[in-house]
């Protein structure tokens, strides 16, 4: 029996371009929404983004486009001529959902922003994101991740007060945004199963970071502090440490008190006031680190890591990579992974459950689609005649390997 | 009423209006997605043990109190708590004790969503995991938060964001280039958590609307920071190959920094994505030749010569203030960013003009007067949101919600009330940090502090 799935009653425009956008209407199709990406002929520029596969950059072999693309069919369709726009507008008719991440004012100049689309089919719900939201003097500013974290507060604490600020690795401030877009556009299906009116909503991704500044903001509006970056030296207790094959973190914490804490290391010394007393810790950082660094040289992080945790009750972390979480045996226990066969890329383990539910979770439908794969049975379907398709295609105003 | 009315009704409604939220929470992660339901319209009743308080009402993670002062009630004032919990009603029930699961059971038959983030094998052991609660309510949806999850080997791991940030993969891609692993930020993790417990609860929500029936939202923090370097473990999974810090770099575009620009700890980062953004630079930094220079002249040939652009960038950005590098860039359309700390988010135009942030006034007897706190980043056109009120202090709902809710008459209070199983001050307080902000400056805890922040932000008393 095939259950049900929570948004299988939805048709799902995917307008994004990269990473935010894109996930996020992916996140709608995980569960079971009909998603329809829409992207220009000649393929949107997550195509173009590394890694690939065997690192060949050829279009359909981006790791980061099959990530943010799974279950979705896709049509490759040019909204800049007046056609693709018009198919735009008839696909928009039926649809619940628009995702997309133009600069602000951009669809509104092709006649497809929320305003217009509304018109003909009140219930639509458009959800953008964008680096600094629809409105406000930046808006018309481009972005990405490193703005995010520049603009978005998080660099100023990162990184050591000695050296320049620091981003952190990777895309996080994407794939949050692409998660608060997700959770609006939940807010506002809710609103809309209760009043049948669909809205626009504004994501900003400067917004998304700095809504994680839960400490730093109200730091200033309690007290007036700015809080900086960290002194390089003499306070790594609760930072990255050394260790015999790698690195790890702990913290005070968990179920353990800072004598138990003294006992994982093996050190006494620990428990003298001047380093339990975490208001004299800072203070005495070099002393405490000398001691751990040399508590801590001849063990590994796996035992460190079992011991600290299972023994100890401690709050501790070993340094990862990749590898270690492609192999690592909690993902597995959690369903983290979906096994995909991709026509180009052959069979890949894709990272692709967030969180798990007991019943209406997640679920891996198929690949992302190539470029312009599913043009004639999406614009068939919306009374598009063989002819016609021939002809657009011809034109180049529908475009891809799909061809028509 | 005419479909008419009705129909204008809804429109006004906030989106979780009706509902009632169970919210035993603690830290960031979990008490943050309970405000952000209460913005949403739920009334949410977060539960504490009068000897078991939020770990924000004290200690490393509470913040700050108003004006650094801790005052008769320090455990109601800590700025992180009063962000996190706004909006929310208060019971201090004591759940270690059969009396205070008996009041958590009756709650739960008459409430929609059941929110928890202890270790996994509490709640079991209370008989109060979903299958349980379940039996006393069919359509309760109950969303636990757990460091790695209820099963796998792990699970009973204590787990706290910081350290998390290296097992889920994080620190190993972040830090200066060629450098140790680093952490960044503050307790990442738990705000991916927070934007998946409302993601689930919504979506939850919308199953309940639909299929008539509860479920179970079961979000691990290590499994989101894991999927945040999703594209690293793919690219593990198809090339063998593991990343490395590159520090402030794009890891396949350039240039891209981090530079100094006039001023104390002023910085204005910088990323050029192609050849046009490349020549737009150039001219903004009045070296056009540069533009045409083959070191330089494609991004392979940046990404190869990238240690050469630096100094040059560096050179023209350390004339401008870190607000004025960001505007002359983007405006030639060239991505650029300031580094903002916690001043400037306050007080930079965009973010007045946004108005992420919100004012929230406490009542008199609070002496905390009004403040300033995050709401949440996306608006919606038809839903005007904002924060409903202060969040409560310890116990302050009690009455209303053992007496008007559950219907407990005044013996029953009273007694339990004089027993302990519920309360209004803590049996066991938490941590007050008493130290000057002068102090907290000299030990690097904070950068610096404005004497003058609440005439900056308009709050004066």
């Amino acid at each position: 029996m095939v259950l049900p799935a929570v948004l299988d009653d939805l048709l799902v425009l995917d307008l994004g371009r990269g990473i935010a956008g894109p996930l996020c209407a992916r996140l709608l199709g995980d569960y079971g929404a009909d998603v329809i990406k829409v992207e220009p002929p000649g393929g949107e520029c997550g195509r173009r983004m590394p890694p690939f596969f065997q690192d060949d950059p050829y279009p359909e072999k981006s790791l980061f486009f099959l990530l943010a693309n799974l279950n979705k069919r896709g049509v490759a369709l040019d909204l800049e001529r007046k056609e693709g726009a018009a198919l735009l507008r008839r696909l928009a008719r039926t649809a619940d959902v628009i995702i997309e991440s133009f600069p602000p004012g951009y669809l509104a100049s092709l006649g497809l922003d929320h305003a217009t689309l509304a018109q003909d089919n009140p219930g639509l719900v458009m959800t953008s994101i964008t680096p600094f939201g629809q409105t406000g003097p930046y808006s018309q500013y481009k972005g990405d991740e490193i703005v995010a974290y520049a603009t978005g507060g998080i660099m100023a604490i990162s990184g050591t007060a000695d050296r320049e600020p620091l981003q952190h690795g990777g895309f996080p401030a994407e794939y949050e945004a692409a998660m608060n877009g997700m959770l609006a556009t939940n807010v506002a299906l809710l609103t809309r199963d209760m009043n049948g009116v669909g809205q626009h909503v504004d994501v900003s991704v400067q917004d998304v970071v700095t809504s994680s500044l839960v400490i730093n903001q109200p730091y200033y509006s309690f007290a007036g502090g700015v809080q900086g970056r960290r002194r390089a030296e003499g306070s790594s207790f609760g930072h990255v440490m050394p260790c015999k094959d790698g690195f790890f973190v702990t913290q005070e914490g968990g179920g353990v008190t800072w004598d138990g804490i003294a006992d994982f290391f093996g050190r006494p010394e620990l428990k003298e006031q001047r380093f339990a007393d975490p208001t004299q810790r800072i203070a005495n950082g070099h002393a405490l680190d000398a001691i751990i660094m040399d508590a801590t040289k001849d063990r590994t992080m796996a035992e460190m890591f079992k011991t600290a945790s299972e023994q100890y009750r401690m709050l501790f972390g070993i340094v990862q990579t990749p590898e270690d979480l492609a192999t690592c045996a909690q993902l597995e226990a959690r369903g983290f992974y979906a096994d995909v066969e991709h026509p180009v890329i052959g069979r890949i383990r894709v990272p692709f459950r967030l969180w798990n539910m007991s019943i209406g979770g997640a679920t891996y439908h198929r690949p992302a689609p190539l470029l312009g794969q599913h043009n004639v049975e999406v614009l068939v379907n919306i009374g598009c005649s063989t002819a016609e398709l021939a002809t657009l295609h011809a034109r180049g105003i529908i475009g891809g390997a799909g061809g028509a | 009423m005419t479909t008419k009315q009705q129909n204008a009704d809804d429109a006004t409604r906030l989106p979780l209006a009706g509902l009632r939220i169970i919210d035993i929470s603690n830290v960031f992660s979990l008490p943050y997605a309970g405000g952000l339901l209460a913005d949403l319209g739920a009334e949410v009743i977060k539960i504490e043990g009068p000897g078991r308080l939020d770990i924000s009402r004290g200690g490393v993670f509470s913040g700050v109190y108003p004006e650094n002062e801790p005052s008769e009630d320090p455990w109601n004032r800590t700025s992180t708590f009063n962000l996190l919990n706004r909006g929310k009603k208060s019971l201090a029930l004591d759940l270690r004790r059969h009396e205070g699961r008996e009041v958590l059971r009756d709650l739960i038959r008459v409430s929609d969503v059941l929110t928890e983030n202890f270790t996994p094998r509490v709640m079991r052991g209370w008989e109060l995991d979903y299958p349980h609660a379940h039996k006393l309510n069919h359509n309760i949806i109950m969303v636990s938060c757990s460091g790695y999850g209820p099963h796998g080997p792990y699970a009973q791991y204590p787990a706290q964001a910081t350290t998390q940030e290296a097992t889920h993969g994080l620190a190993h891609v972040t830090g200066y280039r060629g450098d140790v692993p680093s952490k960044a930020g503050q307790s990442f993790v738990d705000f991916l958590a927070t934007w998946a417990l409302v993601m689930g609860t919504t979506l939850a929500l919308r199953y309940r609307n639909r299929f008539g029936k509860g479920l179970w939202v079961d979000v691990a923090m290590y499994q989101l920071g894991c999927y945040m370097v999703a594209d690293r473990i793919l690219d593990w999974e198809a090339n063998k190959r593991l990343g490395e810090r590159i520090g402030n770099r794009h890891p396949w575009l350039a240039p891209q920094g981090c530079y100094r620009c006039a001023g104390d700890d002023a910085w204005c980062v910088v990323s050029v994505h192609d050849d046009e953004e490349w020549a737009a630079l150039c001219r903004v930094i009045g070296r056009e030749e540069l533009a045409r220079d083959a070191r330089f002249a494609s991004n392979d040939a940046r990404m190869r010569n990238h240690d050469a652009i630096d100094p040059i960038i560096g050179a023209w950005t350390e004339k401008f203030s870190k607000t004025e590098a960001m505007e002359r860039l983007q405006t030639a359309g060239v991505r650029a960013g300031a580094v903002f700390n916690a001043r400037d988010m306050h007080l930079d135009p965009h973010a007045k003009a946004r108005g992420l942030l919100e004012t929230v006034e406490f009542p008199p007897e609070r002496g905390i007067g009004k403040r300033v706190i995050i709401g949440r980043p996306w608006k919606l056109s038809g839903t005007p949101l904002a924060t409903r009120g202060p969040a409560p202090t310890l116990g302050q709902h009690n009455r209303e919600i053992l007496q008007d809710i559950l219907g407990y008459d005044d013996a029953r209070y009273s007694e339990m009330e004089k027993s302990g199983i519920i309360g209004s001050r803590p049996t066991a307080a938490r941590p007050i940090l008493r130290m000057s902000m002068e102090e907290r400056v000299r030990q690097g805890r904070l950068a610096y502090w404005d004497q003058d922040y609440k005439e900056r932000l308009g709050i004066q008393d």
